[in-house]
């Protein structure tokens, strides 16, 4: 479950950001893949419909590698199960 | 040195009250128009506070005839403009050659989303054909048009949150070059309607609990609704008529970012206030009074204090910053008219309004944000400051007339 996590997130954020995926791993701090406030927001709607989870606004602003949001979007899509 | 224009009429309808002087009243109190919200399905919604018009009733300003043809947005524009252009003293023969520029932010989302739901969710056939003239974002010009018997320059103009500040602009110009002689400027916003509240929140700026503009624990703006509306002539029109003469407009300044999609730059909205600085011929030392910006979110509140200290410099400790959308909440296209009509009143009057649910200073906001006490002092120059999605920034200069 958490691999297919990952793996969705990573798609997600280099469509976004038109990366290879090879460019981005777990560890990825997300200001070195260049997103911006309003990039995390388009990222988490589209992570949002496809886990059908509720990502709260506070917890935005804590996310700082792609292994907090996975850990964030399994933590609430395990919650909701 | 331009023709001077001058502010001869007020009026607003906004969650502080029906009337101008509700809404005065309440923001030299201190008072929330920030209320739990109602008539809306709030078990679907995350929001559920917004700066609503209290007791509202349409047939209480509109007929049963009338109503078919207004969404919200243009109803609350004809009141507005009603208020303003009685409290100006003008009657309709003399506002005929007038022009009304009319800023929205959203135009009449309830009329579309109405439409909408019927075709998309309940498969009806054909849509209202009321739809396009009750709905269209120029509605509100059309009608304030109409009902006020106005037939010169009418039109409307779109700056999301800076929409009404920005219809001072056209007017401000026609009045200047002579084209008119008076001009009603009008800023109105309806955003209540379901689908724009899920729109807003996907955007995630929206507070759950109030509005605190620079302070330390703010969290969003509010949402709110309403309208404001100015008459501006020409001084020489104005003491010709022995019109009560509450201020002079005397400048907007305009800048756009060139930036961001959202977020906003200090140095687009310092190119705004020294524009309108230019424009009104205001030496910096002169300014007293700023109606901020203010919408209560990290990055705006901010922004605006730094672009203050950009173009102020050693003068922006003795700036008094007052963030009314802490009361009036943040209708959108109508924030700078409501903005401007509690500038006016602040010079016309010599108060100066709060930032109300102030708690402490946030990280980077340090200058005096008239924290929740509105204060009893003779100002004579002020700016209002409007700086919108996408980086369109409007900053309207007034000034008291002696």
């Amino acid at each position: 479950m958490r691999q297919n996590i990952e793996n969705e997130v990573i798609k997600i954020i280099a469509r976004h950001k038109k990366l290879d995926l090879a460019a981005i791993t777990s560890d990825s701090s997300l200001v070195e893949l260049g997103l911006s406030s309003l990039d995390a927001i388009t990222i988490m709607y589209d992570l949002e419909e496809l886990f059908d989870v509720e990502v709260p606004n506070e917890t935005l602003t804590q996310l700082r590698t792609v292994n907090d949001i996975v850990d964030g979007i399994s933590r609430l899509a395990s919650e909701s199960d | 040195m331009p023709v001077p224009v001058v502010v001869t009429g007020l009026g607003c309808v906004s969650a502080l009250g029906h009337t101008a002087d509700h809404f005065w009243d309440a923001i030299c109190n201190g008072e929330t128009g920030i209320r739990s919200l109602t008539d809306l399905p709030l078990e679907s919604l995350k929001l559920k506070i917004g700066a609503q018009i209290p007791n509202y009733d349409p047939l209480h300003y509109f007929s049963h005839e009338e109503l078919p043809y207004l969404d919200k947005f243009s109803q609350y524009a004809i009141i507005a403009a009603r208020e303003a252009i009685a409290s100006a003293g003008l009657e309709t023969i003399d506002i005929q050659n007038s022009a009304c520029i009319v800023g929205t932010g959203c135009g009449g989302k309830e009329t579309d989303e109405e439409t909408y739901q019927q075709l998309y969710k309940e498969g009806k056939k054909r849509a209202h054909p009321l739809t396009i003239p009750k709905g269209m974002p120029s509605a509100a010009a059309v009608q304030v048009s109409m009902q006020m018997g106005i037939s010169g320059p009418v039109f409307s103009v779109a700056s999301a949150c800076a929409s009404a500040a920005h219809a001072v602009a056209p007017a401000l110009a026609m009045i200047r070059s002579g084209l008119v002689d008076v001009a009603v400027v009008i800023g109105t916003d309806a955003p209540f309607t379901y689908g724009l509240i899920k729109a807003w929140e996907g955007l995630r700026v929206l507070s759950p609990d109030t509005c605190r503009p620079f302070s330390k624990d703010r969290s969003g703006m509010v949402l709110g609704e309403g309208a404001g509306a100015v008459v501006l002539e020409s001084l020489v029109h104005a003491r010709k008529r022995g019109a009560d003469i509450y201020a002079e407009l005397a400048g907007c300044g305009m800048s756009a970012d060139a930036g961001h999609i959202t977020d906003p730059s200090v140095a687009g909205a310092a190119k705004a206030i020294e524009a309108a600085l230019t424009d009104a011929s205001i030496n910096h030392a002169d300014v007293d009074y700023v109606n901020a910006h203010g919408t209560g979110t990290k990055v705006n509140d901010a922004m605006e204090t730094q672009a203050l200290h950009r173009v102020f410099g050693g003068h922006a400790g003795q700036l008094m910053v007052s963030g009314t959308k802490s009361m009036h909440g943040h209708p959108l296209g109508a924030a700078g008219a409501l903005e401007l009509v509690a500038t006016v009143l602040a010079i016309k009057n010599g108060i100066v309004p709060p930032t109300a649910n102030f708690t402490e200073a946030g990280e980077g906001c340090d200058l005096d944000y008239v924290p929740n006490q509105a204060r009893e002092i003779k100002i004579k120059t002020a700016i209002s400051n409007s700086f919108a999605f996408g980086g369109l920034n409007a900053v309207l200069a007034v000034r008291s007339v002696e």
